[in-house]
């Protein structure tokens, strides 16, 4: 009896608070209405989504977008979700629409789940763009990419080319085995390997995962180690993976030699052409750059200027871009080549980002 | 520690209405309003519609919440929903990439769910002695190992005919279908355990198991019925999760398992056993989602979202018995 009198108690107490929602819900919408036009009625609100909290690759970004957005005199929003998944970006993204933002700049963790939420994203009138790791073409205006994924491919083949002498066992230290960008740069060097018989002695023996977690990132080289003795070089295309493997390779003094793209402050002790270090040279764009050209695009999206579609243009501070088709559907905006630290640069660089 | 605490079912005759508003549920209630207006006062965007909009992937959480509130009251735990819930997301993509119609879609996503809830259930029923955290937690390994070889090696599986999960997302009005079974499963789930034999029988393994059984309570039975209908919920769960992300990866339901837990310890439901009402945790289930949402809206750092829920979690732990512990004092005190 009591228990019944109970769970009447507890289902009105939460209709009316459901009702209170309700009436004081069109109260709040009415203040905040209010307050917006008066203090901030032009004033864009720019939304930044990164992959995970910790990376300091993807703060660069994020400082770099948040430098420009303000520097133009737009509210910034940075959102770093709770884990490296793209339901946690989802979450986030469901957040930033009932915050009404105008643009979302995302660097998808998955490329086709942030679609739905995405597309109620563009639904309420919120321009969708993506940068570093792109979402599908459906579910955006334009992706900000750091460089053409064949260019990345060739460049990383390339290096291993040269550092392994042309012939001899290399693998491949990832991060997720679902992250967009490091599959279709892996998915490019293979592509590239087959294309020229100049690489028909190198062997490729394994693509690990490190998830982009430095423990697990080590675990995995270590694993590689043991298991491939003949093993002359790791690539690994992402900065947690590539600080992970060479601070392994360097500690124990392997003769195993590592390149990819590296964050040039973490991997500075790391970078040189003889036995005592790990990494003779390695690759990056500027994060920043990338940030800042992420910002540009929101920024033309949101006023207008340009609206995603291949062929447009527009000027990011003093560089003119163009919009260019991405080849899955969708247009693209490319930063430029990746540019190579070696011991030569790698000092004046080391402060820098 | 046991019984004092204000939580247990036992006590309900004789209640006064200062007792059940002092009792965790009542509580919680409040604890439930003040949340409400906490997050109406912070975030202009809390509204009702809004908050709607962002529920429905919170809400797949509570599908797995329900059951295992039965497990922990029975004194147990099943870590190993999460991965159910990718595994069958996983199977439910695929069936429908194969072109069946939605009905086995689903029909698929929740036999998988089931068959994993049943081997489970079956070799905690067959296997008596072995603890059930060590066996959730080799087939939580083992169903996302499943997944994630079905998924290959992109780690990922995305739908070709969104048509009939686009469907089940859809909303009547601002609500989310998911939000009306959710209600309806839990009405269901709350009133077994508080008004039937085999909701009183489940306190009654909880409470001792060795007594139940000598009382005559088909206790693995029992068991394996609740594993599997575990199961069956974290099918439904993977079903809905699709619906939001229109695929599935190797991390779908990643952390579900401790999310369910959370809510129903937070709606003090004792892991121990024996204690705890469903109201408490559902009512908590939707504090820690309001609070969640409120939080986001005015972009907290997400982390710090997550320390303040462990913080509260906690807390909710260590109040009955802290509590208790001052009534003890009390007692003694005026004895003297």
């Amino acid at each position: 009896m009591k228990k019944k009198m109970l769970s009447v108690l507890l289902c009105s107490v939460m209709a009316a608070s459901l009702l209170a929602g309700c009436g004081s819900s069109s109260s709040s919408e009415d203040s905040t209405s209010d307050g917006s036009s008066s203090s901030s009625s032009d004033t864009y609100t720019m939304a930044f989504v990164s992959k995970s909290a910790g990376n300091p690759y993807n703060e660069k970004e994020a400082e770099g977008f948040q430098e420009i957005v303000e520097a133009e005199g737009y509210e910034c929003i940075i959102q770093h979700p709770e884990e490296a998944t793209a339901e946690a970006q989802i979450t986030v993204i469901n957040s930033l629409i009932s915050q009404g933002v105008d643009s979302i700049t995302v660097a998808a963790n998955d490329e086709n789940a942030l679609q739905s939420v995405l597309e109620e994203a563009m639904a309420a009138g919120i321009q969708v763009s993506c940068m570093d790791s792109k979402t599908n073409a459906d579910s955006r205006a334009v992706f900000v990419n750091q460089a053409g994924i064949t260019e990345i491919g060739q460049t990383l083949m390339d290096a291993v080319y040269d550092i392994t002498g042309g012939s001899g066992q290399f693998a491949i230290l990832s991060a997720t085995s679902q992250a967009t960008n490091q599959n279709a740069w892996i998915e490019a060097m293979q592509e590239v390997m087959d294309s020229d018989s100049k690489y028909a002695d190198l062997e490729l023996v394994e693509i690990a995962y490190g998830d982009d977690e430095s423990q697990k990132s080590t675990d995995q080289t270590q694993a590689l180690l043991s298991k491939y003795p003949d093993l002359k070089l790791i690539c690994a295309p992402t900065t947690v993976g590539i600080n992970a493997a060479a601070k392994v390779l360097q500690d124990e003094g392997s003769s195993v030699k590592l390149t990819g793209l590296g964050l040039p402050s973490e991997m500075a002790e790391y970078i040189g052409d003889d036995d005592e270090h790990s990494c003779p040279y390695m690759f990056l764009w500027n994060p920043e750059e990338l940030g800042e050209l992420a910002a540009y695009t929101a920024i033309a999206l949101v006023n207008g200027d340009i609206t995603g579609a291949e062929g447009e243009t527009f000027t990011a501070g003093d560089t003119e871009y163009t919009i260019t088709d991405a080849g899955d559907g969708g247009t693209e905006i490319i930063l430029g080549p990746p540019f190579e630290f070696n011991e030569d640069n790698i000092d004046e660089w080391k402060d820098v980002y | 520690m046991a019984g004092k605490s204000g939580r247990t079912i036992s006590n309900v005759p004789e209640k006064s209405w200062r007792k059940t508003l002092l009792s965790w549920e009542g509580i919680l209630v409040i604890v439930f309003i003040a949340v409400c207006i906490f997050c109406m006062t912070i975030s202009p965007y809390f509204t009702v519609a809004n908050v709607f909009r962002e529920m429905p992937k919170y809400l797949t959480e509570i599908f797995l919440m329900l059951p295992m509130a039965y497990i922990l009251i029975l004194g147990e735990i099943d870590i190993s929903v999460g991965s159910t819930v990718c595994l069958a997301a996983t199977m439910a993509c695929m069936a429908s990439n194969a072109q069946t119609p939605f009905v086995v879609t689903i029909i698929v996503s929740l036999l998988v769910g089931t068959l994993c809830g049943l081997v489970n259930g079956l070799i905690l029923t067959n296997f008596t002695e072995l603890p059930p955290m060590i066996v959730t937690l080799s087939t939580q390994i083992i169903y996302r190992g499943i997944a994630e070889i079905a998924l290959g090696s992109g780690g990922s599986v995305v739908l070709s005919d969104t048509a009939g999960f686009k469907a089940i997302g859809q909303k009547l009005g601002i609500i989310p279908y998911i939000f009306f079974l959710v209600v309806i499963l839990a009405v269901i789930f709350t009133v077994i355990l508080a008004k039937t034999t085999f909701g009183r029988s489940v306190y009654a393994i909880g409470s001792n198991r060795l007594a139940a059984y000598y009382a005559g309570i088909p206790v693995q039975k029992y068991r394996l019925i609740i594993y599997t209908i575990t199961g069956l919920m974290a099918g439904l769960a993977g079903l809905f999760m699709v619906s939001v992300t229109y695929g599935a990866n190797t991390t779908t339901g990643d952390g579900f398992e401790m999310d369910a837990i959370a809510m129903a310890v937070f709606g003090g439901i004792s892991s121990t056993g024996g204690k705890g009402s469903l109201i408490g945790g559902i009512i908590s289930g939707f504090v820690i989602i309001f609070l969640r949402i409120g939080l986001g809206q005015i972009n907290m750092n997400s982390q710090l979202i997550l320390l303040i829920i462990g913080v509260l979690l906690i807390l909710a732990v260590m109040l009955p018995n802290i509590m208790s512990r001052i009534q003890a004092k009390r007692k003694t005190a005026s004895v003297k």
